[in-house]
């Protein structure tokens, strides 16, 4: 039976002639699986938000949508709140209560359910969600990824027959992104309550997914099982290709044909079947390290805690970036990695060790001193930055060299954003904007925190472009993050941040190969057969250096 | 283990009657009663910390008396006369005093409510007023720190820039401190939106909202409750009887101390340690457990 049956659905915002989607069908069967995929900017959270009453945009509409074939405007109010469950990207956005215990609540309390019926239903939602534990916590002291489960578990106590997901784990780290998605992949199965989702960690969600829709300029260009849209994305070049998983883009990278493999899994047995015999270049040649004298940044015996009780964050952290790097930083959830860079700059001044930026050793660390060194932090939170009205009057807050920030604007790729509001822009764009207005303090050092949390594919490598230009530039980078894809793809070295301190630091790909577990896709993939392929692009060399090879014998 | 772990109706008639109870009455021995028991509660509740501001009032009272005495001139027994020739009296003596031990206690008292009372709690009782309100309760509880958290990622994210309201010179650090302000209100109003939307989302506006709490009235608040009200009769019998009357001016008038007026006095004096005496008994109780347990382990170690 259909749960969900658009027709026809054009949309455009009230104030401005372009067409947000237009003539978009879409039919989602009850129990089913769909990822809506698109690059960030193809309309699909504000099409998610059509099938959520009470949360689209104001504008022209035309079309129809049917919930349960009846149109979704005729639908009882109670209905449209407890049938359609939404959870919101930002995990902080959709909170309302400061408990827990409060916020499972609240639905059931709009919806008017007496005592016993909420105490009944909250304990239920708390033990499946394994909330328990922190039922009568503050909402303020959970973690991005305890509080998207509580999103997930106050929507799902109304029992809602079809859960609509707008990326969902884009503020969450991996570890908490992945834990989200397997219960949303278990309420799938296990309720077989419809999902409908947009998401960018494909890896994760297509081999579960049902069907995967892919919007592009506000139309649905391809509408299949995973593996038949991927197959029609490379076939047809579409962009859209380079977000699949490494598995998909190995495959069809390396010149396959027909369906590919979706899970590292399935792409290992791939390998196996093409190379029974173990090939004859199994490493990717390497540069030795060359350590330069030359360091942008030394810290020897950092420690820091935030109180005189407190425990100690960092316990010890040495490290050493060169001049003119791309230096990565990963490492799990909490274990300190940005309040080294906090350290940096003075927001947190550490009360044992030295750090010397650009070899002069920073005594006091005084963070007004520091920036004037040229070191400046980009947090992890760009909006936080942002204080004024319009994007180009937050580059005049940095200076008024016309010249200056006109390149900054070419560099950073936002002359189209300039007259919008810092707020109303795509994440990727803030992040930019971000970028551009740290820039304009012509930092030698530049720290970034997380930079790439929340972008697509597509914002990914426009950023890498930017960086890879600044290192042109001479700037030297220093960045945390998560994103260990990333990281294997773009960094110079790559450092291991554990429990305080920095435990290893090499380069990319003797760093990744050393892991078996806290490593790249393609890694992971490839272990097996090659030795250092870190990036699918790796793969694919190495795959096709042995074909080559392989039918030179024959 | 104490009062606060009481259903909040309990609480709130208890402290209702306690605080009316401060207020109304003027004979000095039931106000000293009220404030003896809440400066016991209050060292109970708090500690050193409820020690000190016991200690700290006294000479308040006493200041307070003089100040009273030396201003207000009524009734006809003259102790003395001051430096500008006014007689202070003993009536205006007494009753500064007694005003005094109400200020103090009232003070008392409400030191112990807010330590009883959870945010939580508060929002049960306004639930019971009306759901809508509980939410909007609610909601502000999540927003006002949420917006003094914001202030500090801001200004610390600012400071990676070098533009936080402790960099630069004075000119540059009130620059930024108004930069950082209007962003805040920016974004209160963004979570305001954001909030209205998920709200709605969830059915805030929906008809006939429920509100729900994690409180149980169970046995135990049956009995507080049946306790206290034996001892609120015998308050009630004592007002009826004029026991708690007493007239200061002209001169003081008082229904003479009888055994009767010792009863009630004991009625009351046990009605403001009913939390006390709770939480001693509850502590109590816990600490023979723990001594069985320690014996038995003893007993198989």
């Amino acid at each position: 039976m259909k749960q969900f049956e658009v027709q026809k659905l054009s949309f455009s915002y009230a104030d401005s002639n372009k067409i947000c989607f237009d003539s978009v069908d879409l039919s989602v069967d009850k129990g089913e699986y769909v990822v809506i995929l698109g690059r960030s900017g193809s309309a699909k959270t504000t099409f998610l938000r059509h099938l959520k009453p009470g949360l689209a945009p104001f504008g022209k509409l035309s079309g129809k949508i049917f919930f349960n074939s009846i149109p979704i405007n005729q639908l009882s109010e109670t209905d449209k709140v407890s049938k359609i469950g939404f959870v919101m990207q930002d995990p902080d956005d959709q909170i309302v209560t400061d408990k827990v215990w409060h916020e499972l609540a609240f639905g059931p309390e709009s919806l008017g359910w007496d005592q016993k019926e909420i105490r009944a239903a909250a304990a239920e939602m708390a033990s499946y969600f394994g909330i328990q534990n922190w039922f009568h916590r503050k909402v303020s002291s959970l973690s991005g990824g305890q509080k998207q489960l509580l999103n997930l578990a106050s929507v799902m106590i109304t029992k809602p027959e079809v859960l609509i997901l707008d990326e969902p784990t884009a503020q969450l780290d991996p570890i908490a992104a992945s834990d989200f998605l397997n219960t949303v992949r278990k309420i799938n199965i296990e309720l077989g309550t419809t999902i409908i989702i947009t998401e960018h960690r494909l890896e994760e969600i297509l081999p579960y997914a049902n069907r995967a829709v892919v919007m592009e300029n506000g139309r649905i260009i391809a509408d299949d099982t995973p593996k038949k849209v991927a197959e029609k994305l490379f076939s047809e070049k579409n962009p859209m290709a380079s977000a699949m998983p490494a598995p998909v883009r190995i495959f069809y990278g390396s010149g396959a044909e027909g369906i590919s493999p979706l899970t590292v899994r399935e792409g290992r047995e791939w390998l196996e079947r093409e190379f029974t015999v173990s090939p004859f270049v199994t490493a990717l040649h390497e540069e030795n390290l060359k350590d330069s004298n030359k360091k942008a940044l030394e810290i020897r015996e950092l420690w820091f805690r935030y109180d005189k009780d407190s425990p100690d964050i960092l316990r010890g952290v040495d490290l050493s970036v060169e001049e003119g790097t791309l230096h990565c930083i990963v490492g799990g959830n909490g274990t300190g990695k940005s309040t080294t860079l906090k350290a940096c700059v003075g927001i947190c001044p550490p009360y044992r060790g030295k750090i010397k930026i650009f070899g002069r050793k920073i005594s006091k660390f005084r963070s007004d001193k520091i920036i004037a060194k040229g070191v400046a932090l980009l947090c992890q939170n760009p909006k936080s930055i942002f204080t004024q009205k319009t994007v180009i009057e937050e580059l005049y807050e940095m200076t008024r060299d016309e010249e200056t920030i006109k390149n900054i604007i070419e560099l950073c790729d936002i002359s189209h954003i300039t007259d919008s509001h810092p707020y109303d822009i795509s994440g990727g764009e803030m992040q930019r904007v971000a970028l551009a207005k740290v820039l304009l303090r012509k930092p030698r050092l530049l720290l970034l925190d997380e930079p790439t949390k929340g972008m697509d594919s597509f914002f990914k490598e426009s950023f890498a472009d930017i960086v890879m230009k600044l290192k042109e530039s001479g700037v030297t980078v220093l960045m945390v993050s998560h994103d260990i894809e990333f990281c294997g793809r773009y960094a110079d070295k790559v450092s291991m941040f554990f429990d305080g301190s920095i435990i290893t630091t090499n380069t990319p790909k003797r760093f990744f190969a050393a892991n078996s577990f806290y490593t790249t896709t393609a890694n992971r993939m490839s272990r097996h057969i090659f030795n250092n392929a870190v990036t699918a692009e790796d793969v694919i060399e190495l795959y096709n250096r042995n074909r080559g090879s392989r039918n030179e014998e024959i | 283990m104490g009062f606060e772990q009481c259903h909040p109706m309990v609480n709130l008639i208890y402290f209702f009657v306690v605080l009316a109870s401060t207020l109304i009455f003027d004979h000095p021995v039931y106000l000293a009663i009220s404030f003896i028991t809440a400066a016991l509660y209050c060292i109970k509740r708090r500690g050193i910390k409820g020690g000190i501001s016991v200690v700290l009032l006294i000479p308040c009272i006493i200041l307070f008396t003089l100040y009273y005495s030396s201003y207000n001139h009524f009734g006809i027994t003259v102790l003395r006369s001051n430096l500008i020739g006014n007689s202070i009296t003993l009536e205006s003596l007494v009753y500064g005093g007694c005003l005094g031990i109400r200020a103090a206690s009232v003070i008392l008292w409400m030191s112990s409510v807010y330590s009883v009372f959870s945010s939580d709690k508060v929002g049960y009782l306004f639930g019971r007023l009306s759901p809508r309100f509980a939410m909007v309760f609610a909601l502000l509880l999540r927003l006002f720190p949420r917006i003094g958290q914001e202030a500090v990622n801001i200004n610390n994210a600012r400071k990676g820039i070098g533009l936080s309201v402790s960099q630069g010179n004075i000119i540059a650090r009130t620059r930024n401190a108004i930069a950082i302000f209007s962003a805040l209100i920016t974004v209160t109003i963004e979570y305001f939106a954001v909030a209205a939307e998920s709200m709605r989302c969830r059915g805030a506006a929906l008809r006939g909202r429920t509100a729900y709490s994690i409180y149980r009235f169970d046995n135990r608040d049956r009995s507080f409750v049946l306790v206290m009200f034996v001892f609120i009769t015998s308050v009630m019998m004592a007002m009826i009887l004029s026991q708690t009357d007493i007239v200061y001016d002209p001169y003081i008038v008082f229904t003479p101390i009888s055994i009767m007026s010792v009863c009630f006095y004991a009625g009351y004096t046990l009605l403001c340690l009913m939390p006390l005496m709770l939480e001693l008994w509850t502590e109590y109780c816990f600490k023979q457990l723990q001594n069985r347990a320690s014996d038995r382990n003893g007993l198989y170690s």
